[in-house]
């Protein structure tokens, strides 16, 4: 465990240090400040301090967290709660110490747990936030943040009046890639952004096996209107939030349709949904997803005047480098025009379009890097969610709130929840006032 | 009606270098550089050119109802059709070099001999119900052709036309060079170049196979396409003699090979395996 801890949560730390010794870190930093104490001298200072840690839903997601938790450093799992006794068991062998419970309102009255950490149904989030909040918890909660605009915002209200960390898990804020991605993105690396383009395809019904029919809306939850919101709040939420984190702004408006083209098998929430999000400035996200082809796989793509950034894939492409791989005809226009002589790659048995294949693609990030292809329910590797948990448990300690986090989450789910709304009206849905926060520019 | 889009040009004052494209013309792209002449005189060139490339595309475009050679082909099933007096010309010349390939150029791609010639009234049939013609491995070699002697009437003695990377004319010599130096891609490793190729006064002409455009040249003998991967390149003084021999030399047994070599006037003739 303890080598896990130092691969999964140092390389974070020591990347977000070593921000402080290249030219521009310090705004890179202040542009992103819910990095600000995440670094290895934070780390050094917490060293011999835990943070007690309890959990609500052990299933396959939390079981995830559950491993990754009990290989950072600075937290003990103390408890674990879950009505599905199943997921309980499974829970209990990965911590076998931690106090078992059913009714997470029980877990809340102990004393002995400094944050929770929630991994249940989307429908779930906001009673069980607002609960853990007024019983003092510290508190982390999965994507996305509540199943209606009026929970999101009851939740944004209750965190203004608490001195308690809330955390969600908003991964990419913690992936190196998309970090970096998005530093260069700032630093104007690919021109203005003039357009951004996410999807998310799989090839996968989206359902877990039921032991019985009673349990359908219990375990295959993400497929109920009354659970989950679907598509958006499941798998755009990340997207949506990467959107507006590199325009540095929030849509105004959102047209979308959405159906259910081929898992016909009860599900009420679609299982193909395209969207367009639209800037004040007239630059739109175009949002495409479908669970029953994957060819495509994932992508958070920004488009710049001057290059296209592929956050999911970590590289990007830029526009002036199309010069380097002139045609024929355009090499020799620039031989004749600088006076040189040789031989121009034109002959051959046919004409070959001018395709996106001449652009040259550059990593993000040097050497190896992870990057998650979009097609597993519970969870990638090294794709931010790590080094979020470990942040989380860390604040449990120093009680110090992550800048951002949780007004990100809110834009991010209330944008989901529109568009949504705005599939399900059939009409142009503007971003309502009465949810508008602070933190959000139009 | 024509597919062709709106073509563009552009001239570069410093190098007395005009240069003018055109995409979507007989399905593909032409380009040409036209070196010291003024802006003017470059323009009308082309102008001229682009004319005669959209004239010719609505002739020869099988695909078009309304083009002459799609008229023949759903008219002339055992009826004389009356043919233009240019296809009239253009008819006979695919049936020359249909003798003189030992029927290897075949524009029927089954049998030429099902065209019936009438040379009385000029009008062409077809003795059999499922023949068609395609100029597609004549067409850009006679546009060429056509180029060819609009840059003569002009006395352009430096230009470099590219006719859908497969037709490359070369006048007169590179502004910096002794030739026009081109180099053949791999199609199947577009990064690797199988040849170089040097040229004054000639045309080079590439035929074979591709990954996206692959068995499109046809054995007239046995009506099977040709499968192998591999390129023939073909250079000769006649842009149309090039076009037409780079089809029939990628088909061609050795013996063939070696009786067309000996028929025609050619500067240089390969073959590259891929």
């Amino acid at each position: 465990m303890p080598n896990r801890q130092k691969e999964v949560d140092m390389s974070l730390r020591q990347f977000i240090k070593d921000l402080g010794y290249i030219s521009g870190g310090a705004t890179i930093l202040a542009g992103m400040p819910w990095l600000q104490s995440f670094t290895p001298e934070k780390a050094k200072e917490i060293k011999k301090e835990k943070a007690r840690i309890g959990f609500i839903g052990t299933g396959s997601r939390g079981q995830y967290s559950i491993h990754a938790v009990s290989a950072i450093a600075h937290a003990d799992i103390v408890a674990i709660c879950d009505n599905y006794s199943p997921n309980l068991q499974a829970a209990s062998k990965l911590c076998p110490n931690a106090k078992k419970y059913t009714d997470y309102r029980k877990l809340l009255e102990s004393s002995d747990i400094d944050g929770v950490i929630i991994s249940t149904p989307l429908y779930l989030h906001a009673p069980m936030i607002l609960d853990a909040l007024s019983a003092g918890k510290h508190v982390f909660c999965e994507k996305s943040m509540a199943l209606t605009m009026d929970e999101c915002k009851a939740i944004y209200d209750a965190y203004q009046d608490t001195d308690r960390v809330l955390y969600f898990c908003m991964q990419r804020m913690f992936d190196e890639k998309y970090i970096k991605g998005i530093q260069m993105i700032h630093d104007g690396l690919i021109g203005d952004i003039v357009g951004e383009r996410c999807y998310w395809f799989r090839n996968h019904d989206w359902r877990r096996p039921i032991p019985s029919p009673q349990l359908e809306r219990q375990i295959n939850w993400r497929l109920y209107w009354d659970y989950s919101a679907g598509l958006m709040t499941e798998l755009a939420s990340h997207q949506l939030e990467v959107c507006c984190w590199a325009k540095q702004l929030v849509p105004e408006s959102v047209m979308g349709m959405g159906d259910t083209v081929f898992w016909k098998d009860g599900r009420e929430v679609y299982d193909s949904v395209n969207l367009i999000y639209k800037y004040s400035d007239g630059v739109k996200i175009n949002y495409e997803s479908l669970i029953s082809n994957k060819f495509n796989g994932m992508e958070d793509q920004i488009l710049g005047s001057k290059g296209t950034m592929n956050l999911a894939t970590g590289v990007y492409y830029l526009e002036n480098e199309i010069d380097r791989n002139k045609s024929g005809i355009e090499q020799l226009i620039s031989q004749i025009g600088n006076k040189v002589y040789s031989s121009v790659p034109t002959a051959g048995a046919s004409w070959r379009p001018e395709t996106q294949d001449k652009y040259t693609s550059h990593q993000i990030l040097s050497g190896k890097f992870n990057i998650n292809q979009g097609q597993s329910m519970i969870g990638a590797l090294k794709d931010g969610s790590d080094e979020i948990l470990s942040a989380f448990c860390q604040a449990c300690i120093t009680g110090e709130k992550g800048d951002n986090i949780v007004e990100e989450a809110y834009q991010a789910t209330t944008l989901c929840l529109l568009g949504n709304e705005a599939i399900k009206e059939g009409k142009k849905i503007f971003f309502p006032e009465e949810y508008k926060i602070p933190y959000m520019k139009f | 009606m024509s597919e062709i889009d709106t073509g563009y040009f552009n001239y570069y004052e410093r190098s007395l270098m005009f240069h003018g494209s055109l995409v979507n013309i007989m399905g593909t792209k032409f380009d040409i550089i036209i070196i010291g002449k003024t802006n003017n005189e470059s323009e009308e060139i082309w102008i001229r050119i682009e004319q005669e490339l959209r004239r010719l595309n609505f002739m020869m475009n099988r695909i078009d109802p309304a083009s002459e050679i799609s008229k023949i082909n759903s008219q002339s099933i055992n009826n004389e059709f009356k043919v233009s007096d240019e296809m009239w010309c253009i008819l006979n010349n695919c049936k020359y070099y249909h003798e003189q390939t030992l029927g290897l150029f075949d524009i029927t791609l089954k049998d030429f001999n099902t065209i019936q010639f009438n040379k009385r009234n000029k009008t062409i049939s077809f003795s059999k119900s499922n023949i068609q013609l395609d100029l597609g491995g004549y067409a850009k070699g006679y546009g060429l052709k056509k180029i060819q002697k609009i840059l003569e009437a002009y006395n352009i003695d430096q230009c470099f036309v590219n006719f859908g990377n497969s037709s490359i004319l070369g006048i007169g010599n590179h502004p910096f060079g002794d030739a026009w130096k081109v180099s053949i891609e791999n199609p199947f490793n577009i990064n690797t170049i199988v040849d170089e190729i040097s040229k004054s006064n000639a045309s080079l002409s590439v035929s074979g196979n591709t990954p996206s455009y692959s068995r499109h040249v046809v054995i007239p003998k046995s009506g099977k396409s040709e499968v192998d991967n591999k390129l023939v390149s073909v250079l000769m003084h006649d842009p149309l003699d090039a076009e037409v021999l780079s089809t029939a030399f990628l088909i061609a047994s050795k013996i063939e090979r070696e009786q067309l070599i000996d028929r025609f006037r050619i500067i240089k003739a390969r073959e590259y395996k891929l």
